[in-house]
């Protein structure tokens, strides 16, 4: 075989050392002592936003749950930006389409690493960057121009209650080729992936208009989540505005599938970490039946697992404990201003920064050294000893694979910064939710979640 | 309520640097690499399509010399996935294969891909 064909686990030959037991245990100490502080010091009126709050329409006056947000107007900027995003995509395509079916081609690098890291990465930095750069948008958007349309609107609304469930169905198609697929790193594969990716942003793009892509652009949605941590927010009117990510993390809307977005999101990076693990590895490889049967259900298994123990956690939110001599009192269910089966998505925002605190844990080094390996590659994206770039003769440094305990120990604090933020947004927007008198006892089931994420996440980063 | 703010960063702070306090393993230690090292030996068994060992983890410090050892019933191919790369292949019968080591701590994968089976993987720190 020649070098830098299909390995059976993907993209990065060299994977990190796995962070130490002490300072996995001190990490997960930490969430829960943070966890129960918060409870007992913290405000006790909402200081963010709750989503309760009335929403109307500009056009109609009438009140929605999502208002339609002002266009944004064109800038030079956001023209820029448009440019840099339509390049991309035509460089990736290109590369994809004659590119060889070589790991050395730059097409796997740019999917997997600067699109599906990276622009994570610049998205907790900036804000919603997918937003502004996405390809799919412009292309939809120079149809509607050529047809004499509006983008912004399609043949016709797009249905409030499928919310986000759109995207957590291609973010967990995203995964599954990633994680599960047994031809990760073949060009046909990911091609094929990509295709259909834009067909489907392209027809939904013509039938909904490009609201679609808020809902169900794996990548927008996912980079819109991140970005609602980043410091550099917008104003009503438009404009930057520095603010609290707290208060970024507040204003994601509470939409349906926003559960199963942040149960995909965080269920894929945990199963990646796992299978990695000689546990699984053993198990998968002493089995009569095939790993990729088995890979099959293990991320889905994940993925399911994640979003139960949340959506049970914040169900039992509101349950309230009372000391009595009749046991069948102890527990009752407190009456709430807003269905039950809606606490899970008006709470589920408050796993975002654990998300991102893990993508940062797990993908930091993929990053920082497939990040340069690949734009080392795109200077030559046909394998014919072109330097288009200029930069054919970058090589990764390592430098984090030379300083393990500085690596593990921003893992942990990533993980553990992320768990204080879920934990303050949480309570933020459970004291919204729950009645007075149950706010800090109610809020138990849905803390007892996020330490179970957050404690299972070290717990992977310790043991594979 | 500015006040409660730098409460919840001082909050973070200590307990950013509680973690790093904590933190003990290999800091500042340096490998010497060298090959005067005792070299670390896997004996890898290939039998009836199945190997053994069967993705265990092996401790190896960086530029430690490492010998696979093959035992095998069929010919076959081993890939070490570290950077760069290393490919060996091996007939029926006992071969020992070239000596090589790995200088960046990490996790290694040692994988056969005529089974497409994880063997060990090389724990190099």
């Amino acid at each position: 075989m020649t070098p830098g064909v299909i390995e059976a686990h993907g993209i990065g030959g060299q994977a990190d050392l796995p962070i130490s037991l002490g300072l996995a245990i001190s990490g997960a100490v930490a969430a829960l002592v943070v966890s129960f502080t918060v409870l007992v010091v913290a405000w006790r009126t909402p200081r963010y936003a709750t989503g309760l709050e009335a929403a109307t329409d500009p056009g109609s006056g009438e009140v929605v749950e999502s208002p339609h947000r002002r266009p944004t107007p064109v800038t030079f900027g956001l023209v820029a930006l448009r440019l840099v995003g339509m390049i991309g995509f035509l460089y990736a395509a290109f590369t994809a389409v004659f590119g060889q079916n070589q790991l050395t081609n730059p097409f796997f690098g740019v999917v997997y690493v600067w699109l599906w890291v990276g622009v994570m990465f610049a998205s907790l930095l900036f804000g919603p960057v997918y937003r502004a750069i996405s390809p799919v948008r412009t292309i939809n958007a120079a149809l509607a121009r050529i047809s004499g349309g509006d983008p912004e609107l399609g043949v016709r609304d797009y249905p409030v209650r499928l919310g986000y469930w759109p995207a957590a169905v291609g973010l967990y198609a995203f995964v599954w080729m990633e994680l599960v697929d047994k031809t990760p790193t073949d060009l046909g594969t990911v091609r094929l992936w990509c295709a259909i990716y834009v067909a489907v942003m392209l027809i939904g793009g013509a039938v909904f208009g490009s609201r679609f892509y808020e809902h169900a652009d794996p990548f927008e949605v996912f980079s819109s989540l991140v970005g609602s941590l980043s410091v550099l927010g917008r104003d009503p009117e438009g404009r930057f505005i520095f603010r609290s990510p707290l208060a970024g993390v507040a204003q994601i809307p509470s939409k349906p599938g926003l559960v199963g977005v942040v149960a995909v999101l965080f269920g894929s990076t945990a199963f990646d970490s796992f299978r990695e693990s000689t546990f699984w590895i053993g198990r998968i490889q002493a089995a009569s039946i095939t790993g990729f049967t088995i890979n099959n259900f293990g991320l889905l298994a994940f993925v399911l697992t994640a979003g139960l123990i949340f959506a049970l956690g914040s169900m039992c939110a509101g349950i309230a404990l009372h000391a009595d001599r009749r046991p069948w009192r102890w527990v009752r269910l407190e009456p709430l201003a807003h269905p039950r089966s809606e606490l899970p998505r008006r709470l589920a925002h408050s796993i975002v920064p654990i998300v991102a605190a893990y993508v940062i844990a797990h993908y930091l080094t993929l990053f920082i050294d497939v990040g340069t390996q690949t734009l080392a590659r795109a200077s030559d994206p046909l394998g014919k000893g072109w330097d288009i770039l200029g930069t054919a003769s970058l090589q990764p440094t390592y430098w984090f694979s030379y300083h393990p305990s500085l690596l593990a120990t921003i893992k942990v604090g990533a993980v553990v910064v992320g768990h204080v933020a879920a934990a303050v947004v949480a309570h933020d927007r459970a004291i919204a939710l729950l009645p007075r008198r149950h706010q800090i006892t109610g809020q138990l089931p849905l803390l007892a979640a996020m330490v179970a994420f957050t404690a299972g996440g070290l717990y992977l980063l310790f043991s594979a | 309520m500015r006040a409660t703010t730098a409460r919840w960063i001082a909050l973070a702070v200590i307990t950013g640097a509680g973690l790093t306090a904590c933190s003990t393993d290999d800091g500042g230690k340096k490998d010497t690499g060298g090959s005067d090292e005792k070299p670390v030996v896997v004996d890898i068994t290939f039998k009836d399509g199945d190997v053994t060992p069967s993705g265990d983890r092996v401790d190896v410090s960086p530029g430690q010399p490492i010998d696979l050892k093959v035992t095998a019933d069929e010919p076959g191919e081993i890939h070490v996935h570290s950077d760069p790369e290393h490919e060996f292949e091996y007939d029926a019968g006992t071969t020992d294969l070239p000596e090589f080591q790995i200088d960046r701590p990490g996790i290694v994968v040692v994988e056969s891909h005529t089974l497409d089976k994880v063997i060990v993987q090389l724990e190099v720190k």
